[in-house]
């Protein structure tokens, strides 16, 4: 059985915060990491494959330092990775990463489950998984909470929505995402930390995966950001001073006005 | 293939563009900006530069002849043989673009007719598209083919869906399908001057919005999440229904087994009064204590999002983008910086007071009170001034 | 009332009269001053009146040193900016900020280096724009009650797990300000004025000579926050570092921020056999120099996180810990490089297989996401202890939390941990333990079933208190002695000592209003 577990590199602090003078980010972290939802998904393929002896692949899209994270989960346990980097793919939207992503797949040969987690922090779209299932072809189920059993050809999961929980039988392959917290992702250990020093990694750019240049980078995004901006509002906001006690006194009094 | 491009001339080296940057895509050299092989083109560094030197150039050319696309469709997505609320909220939306772009509404609906079908309407709906299935079970392998052959046959401008879990799932596979752009969770829709659709959402994970156009493929498609727009009834003369019939063969790959209604747990998007506080309450103990001022004042307390991330709070509490969207009559914001995602969900608060330590917070760009000061002592004076005066 | 800052105290300054010690004080009056003018005012106020002064910041401490046993309360939460900053030709940082900033809060302020500089002058202003520019900075004292002020630890001489590789809080101050108990005021800096041997001079503020006559013990050599800092020539700056409020008023602080880290990575070690240990201690101490904390927790601590686990959903996420481990290791690697941090764990690995363990028994954490986990599993443990007592409070409410604080000297780790194990064993106690084993400093805290056992845990305690000092080692190495530990203070140091401990207070403070309790028990009809 093999098995793909897509990973994302994303900032590593969701508090992007725009000088409105200048105009320049305020960062508040250096690093970049794995999308936490990705997490889960990493550690639920590590699950599955101590059950049932699985082969198993992390796969990213991404600048070369996301090479990183590809190697963090196989320390965590995962067998080996693929990064898809290439300047081509500089500038895509969700539908020609979803393309590129497929392609690399495609290199894999026979893939029985591919998991993603449901979406990523920094796009916070969650379009990617449905996307780069109809891209292979393949039934997709978004939201899962839990599989519950795992065969050759099939496996059963439970999924849930806003008012359901739904216990699904899926013929294999088939693609999931997968909610967050669903299981609880273990450390790497030493000796696996020294072990993905030497395991391999593949790196495939465009010409590799014979991309069809259309498709791929802003090329292939139908979608484009024209404009990004603090939002404005048009609300005269009313600053209540004093010392503390004062403060609060007009608060309440507010609330009472209100309520 | 797309590149960044700097106009050297107009460039001063200012260096903002470089700051503006997540992924060290652009740096100084020599005195003028240069693109790096760590440039995404996603285009934040634009907006950054002082003198407009930087722009996206994107090689594509149009394909199709979008002219032959036309009208907004919302796709009329149910749930035990209702329409979804946010169906109708999406409607009134479209009717309100659809003024500006002089076409027409209209709403799929798939598998069997809803009991409140006739009611789309009253809303300004023009046309009815339903497509009747025969033992139809809501899953994305069958609607996937319906979207296929609606669009095709149709040839939609723009789809409008629910940003529900269903709607998250079908939106994206249709967007793959037809090789067309997807937008998630939109809080702003406008037409602009060239009949394109501007489709705006919380973005960069901060406190940045972005706007978003699909201008080169057809249909425009965008998933928005109820409470976003509100409804709207109009007077309306058209009632148009068409019935078409056809025969799907899917897989049938996705088989229920069992399906339980979860327990109907009250969440924060109904309140009339809520209490919210994020991460500027510190502690969990402090969490302890804005949960006994909300007592105390009879609202309800909502969080922000961190804090139901790191599990001080269950996710029925979370306000914002990726939580329930409010529309209370008073809404006390407690150390909440006032992140794009979460203001996102409260754009429909009535009066809002916010309190944070930080004079510079977002919240207060929203904010009917503004008052600067620490979450925790302000929870306790608050507590402290209640309970006396009960007694 | 006199000065016009003092207010009396009712029920809303109730919780004033105790801290996290759970001992409960008494007291007549309570000031928050806001400046080192209103401070002197108060402390003039009741030197004048002969009123006895309790300082207090956050209230965070264990030994009850902020409990007041009569008189006045000077509480300094209100003073809690940041008054200047300076850099000198290292690249070096200092901050010159006051006694109640709360150390989460100037550990935020160093990250987002956000500094409020409303009243700073040119050169403080200068320096602020060289800091922004600067790499990332830290404060490396890390005591587990982050919500602590900085007055209060620098009146304890505060640790953390750090400590191992950076020192106390002493290391990172270089300058005072003091307030007497007569008003005037002392300016320290280190480096500046040095004792005679044993006779140390200092100027105040207004030129006034005191000429204090030092006491002439010896401190053990290990981790030590049990009395008066005192050695031969020493920095006068030292004297007031861990002095546990009773020698002045600390109205301003100096700190030295260092350089943090490129690279900081923790990684938690899982031994199946309790005895590799020491050894495995012993390696790392000797082997291994980027280390920066080298933490222990035995079998007891990992069993009651097992039950946690299982009986308390806020601990759900803790990792799985197998039955078979007995042990555990927790270090944190600070290394200008990943080549470096790889390397050290190459030599635990190779270390632990050496002494017959298995180095997949472990987690290593490189990122926030999983160094979080990491911090929340390290810090249940005394979560979960405190729990553990606070239930048994509802049944016995006069047990309270009986953890040890004493160091000893590295040659005597295997024989205090076998000490502490027989003798608990020997008295049929129920125990865990954890802590800084790298400094030889572990909180073994005994959990009594009943009040008796209560009571012969306490016992125990003492008996430990000579054992230890006669290893050479501190009663307490960390939480300071307050108004708990005065009798372990007289058995480390002994009568003679003490009393020429109380002398040197005697000099600084006549007529006797500071900190009274602390240090040294209050003898009958000593109460005025």
């Amino acid at each position: 059985m093999r098995i793909v577990v897509c990973i994302k590199q994303v900032p590593s602090s969701n508090e992007v915060k725009m000088d409105p003078v200048t105009k320049t980010i305020i960062r508040d972290g250096k690093q970049s990491v794995i999308n936490p939802y990705d997490s889960f998904a990493v550690e639920e393929t590590i699950r599955i494959k101590r059950e049932t002896g699985a082969e198993t692949i992390a796969i990213s899209m991404g600048i070369p330092s996301a090479e990183e994270i590809i190697r963090d989960s196989i320390a965590r346990g995962i067998d080996r990775g693929m990064l898809l980097s290439d300047r081509n793919f500089a500038g895509s939207d969700t539908l020609a990463t979803s393309y590129t992503l497929s392609l690399g797949i495609r290199e894999l040969g026979k893939v029985d489950m591919i998991l993603c987690g449901k979406l990523a922090i920094d796009g916070d779209t969650a379009q990617i998984g449905p996307e780069l299932a109809e891209h292979l072809q393949i039934p997709h189920i978004t939201d899962v909470d839990e599989f519950l059993e795992i065969h050759e050809d099939k496996v059963i999961c439970k999924k849930s929505d806003e008012k359901h929980s739904t216990v699904l039988e899926v013929r294999l392959p088939a693609l999931f995402t997968l909610n967050k917290d669903i299981n609880n992702p273990r450390l790497p250990s030493i000796s696996g930390v020294l072990d993905s020093l030497n395991k391999k990694v593949d790196i495939c750019d465009s010409q590799k995966l014979k991309a069809e240049a259309s498709m791929l980078g802003t090329a292939g995004s139908p979608t484009q950001v024209v404009r990004t901006f603090i939002p404005q509002s048009s609300k005269n906001t009313v600053m209540i001073e004093g010392k503390l006690e004062h403060k609060v006194s007009r608060i309440i009094e507010i609330i009472r006005e209100e309520s | 293939m797309g590149s960044l491009i700097i106009d050297r001339e107009k460039c001063f080296g200012c260096g903002r563009c470089h700051k503006s940057c997540i992924y060290d895509g652009i740096k100084l050299q020599e005195g003028k900006a240069e693109v790096t092989n760590s440039c995404t083109l996603c285009g934040i560094c634009i907006d950054s530069c002082p003198v407009n030197a930087i722009r996206i150039m994107n090689d594509k050319e149009a394909n199709d002849d979008l002219s032959m696309y036309r009208d907004i469709w919302i796709f009329g997505e149910t749930e035990n043989g209702k329409l979804l609320p946010v169906v109708f909220e999406l409607i009134s939306k479209a009717r309100e673009l659809s003024n500006v772009r002089s076409c027409d509404v209209k709403v799929l609906i798939i598998g069997s007719k809803p009991s409140n079908l006739n009611e789309v309407y009253q809303y300004g709906v023009d046309e009815v598209i339903f497509y009747k299935i025969d033992s139809y079970e809501k899953t994305e392998e069958t609607d996937i083919e319906i979207f296929d052959d609606a669009i095709r046959s149709y040839h939609p401008e723009i789809i409008l869906y629910g940003a529900t879990t269903y709607g998250r799932s079908i939106a994206p596979r249709v967007a793959a399908r037809v090789r067309t752009g997807l937008t998630a969770d939109c809080t702003q829709l406008e037409i602009d001057a060239d009949n394109v659709l501007q489709q705006t959402r919380p973005a960069f994970g901060g406190n940045l919005m972005a706007t978003i156009v699909c201008s080169h493929t057809r249909p425009q498609m965008a998933t928005v999440r109820a409470g976003v727009f509100l409804p709207k009834k109009v007077d309306s003369e058209n009632h148009k229904f068409t019935k078409k019939e056809i025969s799907i063969n899917t897989q049938k790959a996705i088989k229920i087994i069992q399906q339980s209604k979860k327990d109907e747990i009250k969440n924060i998007s109904e309140a009339d009064i809520i209490l919210s506080v994020g991460r500027g309450i510190g502690s969990q103990k402090n969490l302890l204590a804005a949960e006994k001022l909300a007592n105390l004042m009879g609202a309800q307390l909502g969080v922000s999002r961190p804090l139901v991330d790191i599990g001080w709070k269950e996710r029925t509490c979370q306000i914002g983008q990726t939580g329930y969207n409010i529309s209370p009559k008073l809404l006390i914001a407690i150390g909440i910086s006032g992140a794009v995602q979460h203001l996102a969900g409260i754009t429909n608060a009535g009066t809002i007071i916010a309190i944070n330590s930080d004079p510079d917070a977002s919240i207060f760009n929203i904010a009917d009170y503004k008052i600067v000061g620490d979450s925790k002592e302000v929870i306790d004076e608050m507590i402290l001034q209640i309970e006396n005066a009960h007694s | 009332m006199g000065s016009h800052l003092l207010k009396k105290i009712d029920t809303k300054y109730e919780h004033y009269l105790r801290d996290e010690s759970r001992l409960v004080g008494k007291a007549e009056t309570i000031s928050f001053p806001e400046s080192h003018d209103e401070i002197v005012e108060v402390i003039k106020h009741c030197y004048t009146n002969n009123i006895r002064v309790t300082v207090q910041g956050a209230r965070t401490g264990l030994a009850a040193g902020s409990v007041p046993m009569e008189g006045h309360i000077m509480n300094l939460m209100k003073m809690d900016k940041i008054l200047a900053i300076r850099s000198d030709r290292n690249g070096a940082f200092y901050l010159k900020a006051q006694p109640g900033l709360i150390l989460s809060k100037l550990r935020e302020l160093i990250k987002t280096k956000r500094l409020d500089c409303t009243g700073f002058d040119e050169s403080s202003l200068e320096a602020y724009k060289q800091f922004i520019e600067s790499e990332e900075m830290f404060f490396s004292p890390d005591p587990t009650e982050t919500s602590a002020t900085l007055g209060g630890m620098v009146a304890c001489n505060a640790s953390g797990a750090r400590s191992y590789l950076y020192g106390s809080i002493r290391n990172h101050i270089t300058g005072l300000k003091v307030v007497l108990s007569d008003g005037e005021s002392l300016s320290l800096r280190r480096g500046e004025n040095f004792a005679k041997g044993r006779e140390l001079r200092v100027l105040t503020d207004s030129g006034r000579v005191i000429l204090l006559d030092l006491p002439k013990y010896n401190m053990p050599r290990t981790k030590n926050a049990s009395g008066y800092f005192i050695e031969d020539n020493m920095d006068a700056i030292d004297l007031f570092i861990g002095s546990d409020g009773t020698l002045g008023v600390i109205s301003e602080i100096e700190i030295k921020l260092l350089k943090l880290p490129n690279v900081i990575w923790g990684a938690m070690c899982l031994l199946q056999k309790a005895e590799t240990v020491d050894r495995f201690v012993d390696f790392l101490r000797a082997e291994c120099e980027h280390v920066s904390s080298i933490e222990y927790f035995d079998s007891n601590s990992l069993e009651i996180l097992r039950m946690q686990k299982i009986m308390n959903t806020a601990f759900k996420r803790l990792p799985d810990v197998e039955k078979d481990i007995n042990a555990a290791i927790y270090i944190e690697i600070h290394a200008d490089t990943e080549v470096i941090a790889l390397d050290t764990l190459r030599k635990v690995a190779s270390e632990l297989e050496v002494i017959g363990e298995d180095s997949s028994n472990s987690w290593v954490a490189r990122n926030q996401f999983d160094k979080d986990k990491l911090y929340f599993f390290r810090h249940a443990v005394p979560e979960s202890v405190n729990m553990l007592i606070d239930q048994k409070r509802i049944d016995y409410p006069n047990i309270t939390k009986l953890g040890t604080d004493m160091s000893v000297p590295d040659e005597y780790l295997s024989e205090i941990m076998n000490t502490y194990n027989s003798m608990l064993k020997e008295r049929n106690l129920k125990s865990a333990t954890w802590g800084h084993i790298g400094n030889n400093h572990l909180h073994v805290n005994i959990l009594p079933e009943n009040e008796e056992e209560y009571i012969r845990g306490k016992e125990l305690y003492v008996e430990w208190a000579s054992i230890v000092t006669q290893m050479g080692g501190a009663v307490s190495a960390e939480h300071g002695v307050g108004k708990l530990k005065s009798g372990m203070l007289t058995i480390m140091y002994g009568d003679k000592y003490i009393s020429e401990m109380r002398k040197l207070k005697a000099q600084l403070d006549p007529i006797e209003i500071l900190g009274i309790g602390s240090m040294f028990s209050v003898e009958e009809g000593d109460v005025k």
